[in-house]
């Protein structure tokens, strides 16, 4: 019953091309990220070139190439800042979009008029959610892929490993917001409401906490370069205890060592990093499993 | 008072009461005023000590007779750099939500064929909800720059004086300006669409690129940004090399320019940084020069303001005056 759920779930999202503009905008920003890293890679070179020539005209030793101090998947570290911008609000609206529909269109009281559990329903519209977001971004693992090539000429087997772990845990963090999603459409009684309380959650997480934990100013966040902010203050010191909660720096920072792009530290750290992700993902699935049972089904959502 | 100006006032003054009644928009309200509280404080509380360390060299250098004493190089304005950031994300959303909830509310009352059913037109109403907007804009704007400044003065220990308030109305007047922007597109997204929710997102989708997407892609293309540190520090040029080298990538920092002259929110953010002292470069320089130097910011600014403005006018002239069948 849950695949049933989840297959008709899927088609419906296919019915209302949701998939494909969710399939378009990854891969249109996968591309994107591609191409960001190829212009910056043409651009060190020529810099490097043109600075040699520069001092050697003064007489000056040539610096290091500074291209070779990059690791080769950084020409993706712009994936690690859409993932968390863009991939996050497509996933929060796929989970507001899963339920919702159901609830204005009058669906769910049809649907609970057969005999289909609670928890068959809501572990369909999850696994709905899930394998949506996996087929889209293991098509952006493809074009990831296509994108190295075309730059480096190759890809080591380890790289290759190292892009699908990424991948696997951007997947996990878009199912942070796709649950956020549900839930606020069975929080609330307005589906304008309910996208924008998703919204405001997605603000706090992606751009307040990081700034209450570890000082990181709005904009910082939207580049994948940035200097470590002063944490000195008294104010850190309290606020720094919850850096492990803060989901969108656990997720950059697990990213950049997945893709060798921060400065490394154990296996075992990077462990320690995801698991907050995961216990959020299992929470909120808990949360969606508990309202759906308590969910009013027979009232239908404003479709406002 | 004309009769015109009277129905525009009475339509503002609807605006406002209804927006405020919203319990979503308190929230988000809610949300701008926290960070810009903790953001300033956060900045102030820095600033405080680096104010007292300079103050510690000026008695040093009077006690000993120095004659020239170097001026301080901090600038309490720029700590409100982390306000005007929120304003340019966090707003630019609650803007967007206003101009939803306009559309929406009258929809779900179907008031709005009420409205039009009276002697008013298409254009005083859209005046009338934006000045209406402007002025639920212009509260929060006014409670967050309370905020910043009290926050300044109380734990920056730095109270600023006239020419500063001036430079911070002005950059608080463009946060008016381009949250009033963002308004119209929420609105106009909205009445555009049969689902209001869809519109919602419409506009929403527009703000992800008009506000994060172009300008990270003008960030990442700046050739400085590449290394961790700085690309030209990591090749041992200073100012005078970097400016030499850029001169063979004037194709490609024309780009770059373009791509950020095309964000709304990367002019916002340039003539609110001059404002507030946020670059250095600024600093030295007096209101006059500002101005000019971010004449394009400000042009661009009221350029994108009056198109959306003049876009909203024609979405309500193309509203329906009866209502319709659903609002699906």
């Amino acid at each position: 019953m849950i695949a049933t759920i989840a297959s008709h779930q899927v088609l419906s999202l296919r019915r209302q091309r949701v998939f494909l503009a969710l399939l378009a905008t990854l891969l249109t920003m996968t591309a994107l990220a591609g191409v960001l890293g190829w212009s910056s890679h043409q651009t060190i070179v020529r810099v490097y070139d043109e600075a040699v020539k520069l001092l050697a005209s003064t007489g000056k030793p040539a610096p290091p190439n500074p291209f070779l101090l990059k690791p080769t998947l950084s020409l993706l570290s712009n994936m690690v800042v859409y993932i968390p911008l863009i991939g996050a609000l497509l996933a929060l609206i796929l989970g507001h979009l899963s339920i919702v529909d159901d609830e204005t269109n009058g669906t769910g009281r049809l649907v609970f008029s057969r005999q289909i559990t609670r928890t068959s329903y809501v572990l369909g519209k999850i696994a709905s959610a899930a394998a949506v977001l996996a087929v889209v971004l293991a098509a952006s693992l493809l074009v990831s892929v296509a994108s190295l090539l075309v730059v480096n000429h190759t890809i080591a087997v380890g790289d290759f490993g190292r892009l699908g772990l990424f991948y696997a845990l951007s997947w996990l963090y878009l199912m942070v917001f796709a649950l956020i999603g549900m839930v606020t459409v069975l929080m609330t009684r307005r589906r304008s409401i309910a996208l924008l309380s998703a919204m405001g959650a997605w603000l706090v997480i992606t751009f307040v906490l990081p700034q209450f934990t570890s000082g990181l100013r709005p904009t910082q966040s939207l580049n994948p370069i940035t200097d470590p902010a002063s944490t000195s203050q008294t104010f850190f010191k309290v606020t720094s205890k919850l850096r492990p909660y803060s989901v969108v720096e656990q997720y950059k920072q697990a990213s950049g060592q997945i893709l060798q792009t921060a400065t490394a530290e154990s296996v075992g750290q990077t462990i320690q990093r995801i698991l907050p992700i995961a216990g959020l993902v299992l929470v909120l699935a808990l949360v969606t499993v508990r309202l759906v049972q308590r969910h009013d089904f027979s009232r239908s959502a404003n479709s406002e | 008072m004309s009769d015109s100006t009277h129905r525009i006032i009475t339509l503002a003054r609807h605006e406002y009461r209804s927006a405020v009644r919203s319990r979503i928009l308190i929230v988000l309200l809610g949300i701008l005023v926290t960070v810009t509280a903790v953001s300033v404080y956060i900045a102030s509380v820095d600033y405080a000590s680096k104010l007292a360390d300079y103050q510690a060299y000026v008695n040093a250098a009077t006690t000993s007779g120095l004659d020239r004493i170097a001026p301080s190089p901090l600038a309490a304005l720029s700590l409100l750099r982390g306000a005007m950031e929120y304003i340019e994300i966090i707003g630019a959303v609650i803007a967007i939500a206003l101009g939803y909830l306009t559309v929406s509310r009258e929809r779900t009352n179907r008031t709005l064929p009420l409205i039009r059913s009276r002697p008013v037109t298409s254009g005083e109403l859209a005046t009338g909800s934006l000045l209406g907007a402007l002025g639920v804009i212009a509260t929060l704007v006014a409670v967050t720059a309370v905020v910043g400044i009290v926050c300044v003065g109380t734990i920056g220990h730095d109270w600023i004086n006239a020419t500063q308030a001036l430079k911070l109305f002005l950059g608080y007047l463009a946060a008016i300006v381009y949250m009033g922007a963002f308004y119209c597109l929420g609105a106009i997204a909205t009445a555009k669409s049969r689902v209001a929710a869809n519109g919602l997102m419409i506009a929403l989708g527009i703000w992800l690129i008009v506000v994060l997407v172009l300008p990270q892609i003008g960030d990442t293309m700046d050739a400085d940004n590449q290394i961790p540190g700085g690309l030209f520090k990591a090749l041992g040029l200073g100012h005078d090399g970097e400016a030499q080298i850029l001169t063979h990538f004037t194709t490609y920092e024309r780009i770059r320019t373009w791509t950020e002259e095309a964000s709304l929110a990367k002019h916002f953010e340039r003539f609110s940084f001059a404002m507030t002292d946020v670059k250095e470069r600024y600093r030295p320089f007096n209101l006059p020069w500002l101005l000019g130097q971010t004449r394009n910011d400000i042009g661009w600014l009221i350029a994108y303001s009056a198109a959306l403005y003049a876009g909203l006018r024609r979405t309500f002239r193309n509203q329906p005056t009866i209502p319709q069948g659903g609002t699906q």
